[in-house]
């Protein structure tokens, strides 16, 4: 084995510099949740904001200067270049940073960097997207994305879920997918609370209560790790096989781009080899710290 | 480091190797890699002049070359990493040959030795009262060119230097087989019992890694007006902290990821193992923890029953 060739994927340095960060500026903030918040932005500069491009799947380093950078996938799909997208939980130092900024308000963003969805390959099938919580970010773009060339794919169906009705994200999203006719939307929540009416159980529970069929389909699959984790025996037993089921992986990084070190599973690089694997990959992986 | 007056030379009869590897020249433990101000409400961005300053790295031994060789795998892949490879441009390594390695050097099972001469771009190797000077690259003969004050080499010199690269080659008595760790390694990755063996004693202090010449991990941080690069190092549980999971965070699982990424996952992808045999890990270690004492105790076949953690 070696390592894999990169070279194709669009780049766009500041100053031939990979760490040097574009200047972006917050156009809008949506409150998705509590903890939850989706940011659009657009570069500062024209030439960059007409120029860039990226896949479904990738995602970008963002800065808060003084605070620090991290890693967030694009949320918003390629098809709709309006703006960008990325949603953020809050949960240490970058994010609470990021979700103190206003509109406005400058941010750095490095990118677009990783993988992509396989759009060759989920052509013509059948697709089933499941996802929990804030993993449905990464999904979004993709299922904006195909619902953009939706004569070029078959049936589309989406489960999504989150803890509780307040801990659904891009409920404007969840709105129009269930009023798309083309679309069959399943909703559930962990545990019964007050005023919910809809589906009630764990995300792998309810995939396999929904029987998605395996036959020219294929899984994409995002969410807390052990949701993943408890999401492919679900559709292994439904007849996917591990090329049908797609995911992207998250770990801890710094640099984006298989340098500084730490979002290693084995010999592969989550950050420049990934974030995208399919589940066939994950089972090939030598290592099992995914 | 050793500071030097520039006159006395006869730190060249003690010297053996330094205690901080040369990486430290070309990825130093600590570089501002951008400063950031707010000008109008809007930031401005800007990188440190380019060094344009050239360096020369003076008696580099052999092992600290060849690192300097397998750590450039890194910072050339896919995207250049420009502040480490300007100062890797602008630097000639002029080497020394050991004529007294320590005893926890093992370099010669590595694929070098103590008088190798591939990595640095002229050579020094001591025949008692003078050096033999070797030009290996076009950088070292130019340097060699400019140098007033040396003689050509006689027949008996280079008799005298083949000796000396001998003599240090047989002096280096430590050895590991790479072969039969190469076999081993994959199918121990999953013995936890094995890894929580060899990691037992190990406080996690990340001595081994920041000494280490082929690692090369960093993390990047803001202080006030400026981003900064840092060594950093995977013994430390923080190291692969997200909110919520941490795929490393037992002691064992980084022990294993240490010697696994210089031994299993460098070699799959730039096809060399990421170790020169320095001994650095072994003779600075505060614990005596010894690497070549894990790869040569590796089981020879994966023991039955161990789980895996995740996945399943």
């Amino acid at each position: 084995m070696a390592i894999s060739d990169i070279s194709h994927r669009n780049r766009y340095l500041a100053e031939g510099n990979v760490y040097l960060p574009h200047i972006a500026v917050i156009e809008n903030i949506v409150d998705e949740t509590p903890g939850i918040r989706t940011f659009h932005f657009n570069f500062k500069d024209e030439k960059l904001r007409e120029e860039f491009t990226f896949e479904s799947g990738q995602f970008g380093e963002y800065s808060v200067f003084g605070t620090g950078e991290a890693p967030f996938c694009i949320s918003s799909s390629p098809t709709r270049r309006d703006h960008l997208e990325f949603a953020v939980q809050r949960a240490g130092r970058v994010t609470n940073a990021l979700h103190r900024l206003g509109v406005g308000a400058e941010i750095g963003f490095r990118g677009p960097f990783g993988n992509s969805f396989p759009l060759n390959y989920l052509r013509g099938k059948n697709l089933v997207f499941v996802a929990g919580g804030i993993g449905m970010a990464p999904l979004r773009s993709l299922i904006w994305n195909v619902i953009d060339s939706r004569d070029k794919y078959g049936d589309i169906s989406i489960i999504y879920g989150a803890r509780s009705p307040d801990d659904l994200c891009f409920k404007y999203d969840v709105e129009a997918w269930e009023k798309d006719t083309t679309v069959k939307m399943t909703i559930t929540v962990d545990r019964e609370a007050e005023g919910w009416t809809g589906n009630v159980g764990f995300v792998p529970s309810v995939t396999e209560k929904v029987a998605p069929s395996a036959k020219d389909a294929a899984a994409i699959v995002c969410g807390p790790p052990v949701m993943i984790r408890f999401t492919f025996p679900v559709l292994e037993k439904l007849g996917f096989a591990p090329e049908q089921i797609i995911t992207t992986l998250e770990k801890r990084m710094k640099c984006g781009i298989g340098k500084c070190g730490r979002c290693n599973i084995g010999d592969v690089y989550v950050c420049r080899d990934g974030p995208v694997f399919s589940f066939a990959q994950i089972k090939a992986f030598n290592s099992d710290e995914y | 480091m050793v500071a030097w007056d520039g006159n006395d030379t006869g730190f060249l009869d003690w010297y053996r190797n330094t205690i901080i590897p040369p990486k430290v020249n070309f990825l130093p433990n600590m570089e501002k890699m951008f400063t950031f101000r707010k000008d109008d409400g809007s930031y401005k961005l800007e990188l440190p002049a380019p060094e344009e300053q050239k360096q020369l790295i003076f008696g580099i031994r052999p092992c600290d070359a060849r690192a300097m060789a397998i750590i450039d795998m890194v910072f050339k892949d896919a995207y250049e990493d420009t502040y480490y490879l300007n100062r890797r441009k602008n630097t000639l390594l002029v080497g020394m040959g050991c004529v007294n390695p320590y005893d926890s050097c093992f370099c010669t099972s590595l694929g070098l030795g103590p008088a190798e001469t591939t990595d640095v771009d002229v050579m020094f190797t001591d025949i008692g009262e003078e050096f033999i000077i070797e030009e290996i690259t076009d950088k070292g003969k130019e340097l060699l060119a400019k140098t007033e004050g040396l003689e050509d080499a006689t027949k008996d010199d280079e008799a005298k230097a083949s000796k000396a690269k001998d003599t240090a080659y047989q002096k280096v008595t430590r050895k590991i087989d790479t072969g039969e760790i190469g076999k081993r390694l994959p199918a121990a990755f999953e013995n936890e019992k094995f890894w929580e063996k060899i990691s037992a004693k190990c406080v996690s202090c990340g001595i081994c890694t920041f000494l280490c010449p082929t690692c090369y991990c960093f993390d990047i941080n803001d202080e006030k007006d400026a981003r900064y690069r840092n060594w950093d190092s995977c013994s430390f549980p923080l190291y692969t902290q997200m909110p919520a999971e941490n795929p490393r965070e037992e002691k064992w699982r980084r022990v294993r990821q240490k010697v696994h990424h210089k031994y299993a996952f460098y070699p799959m992808l730039f096809d060399i193992i990421a170790c020169t045999g320095c001994g650095r890990c072994i003779r600075l270690c505060p614990v005596n923890w010894d690497i070549t004492q894990t790869l040569s105790s590796l089981p020879a076949e994966a023991a039955a029953g161990t789980e895996k953690k995740n996945g399943d």
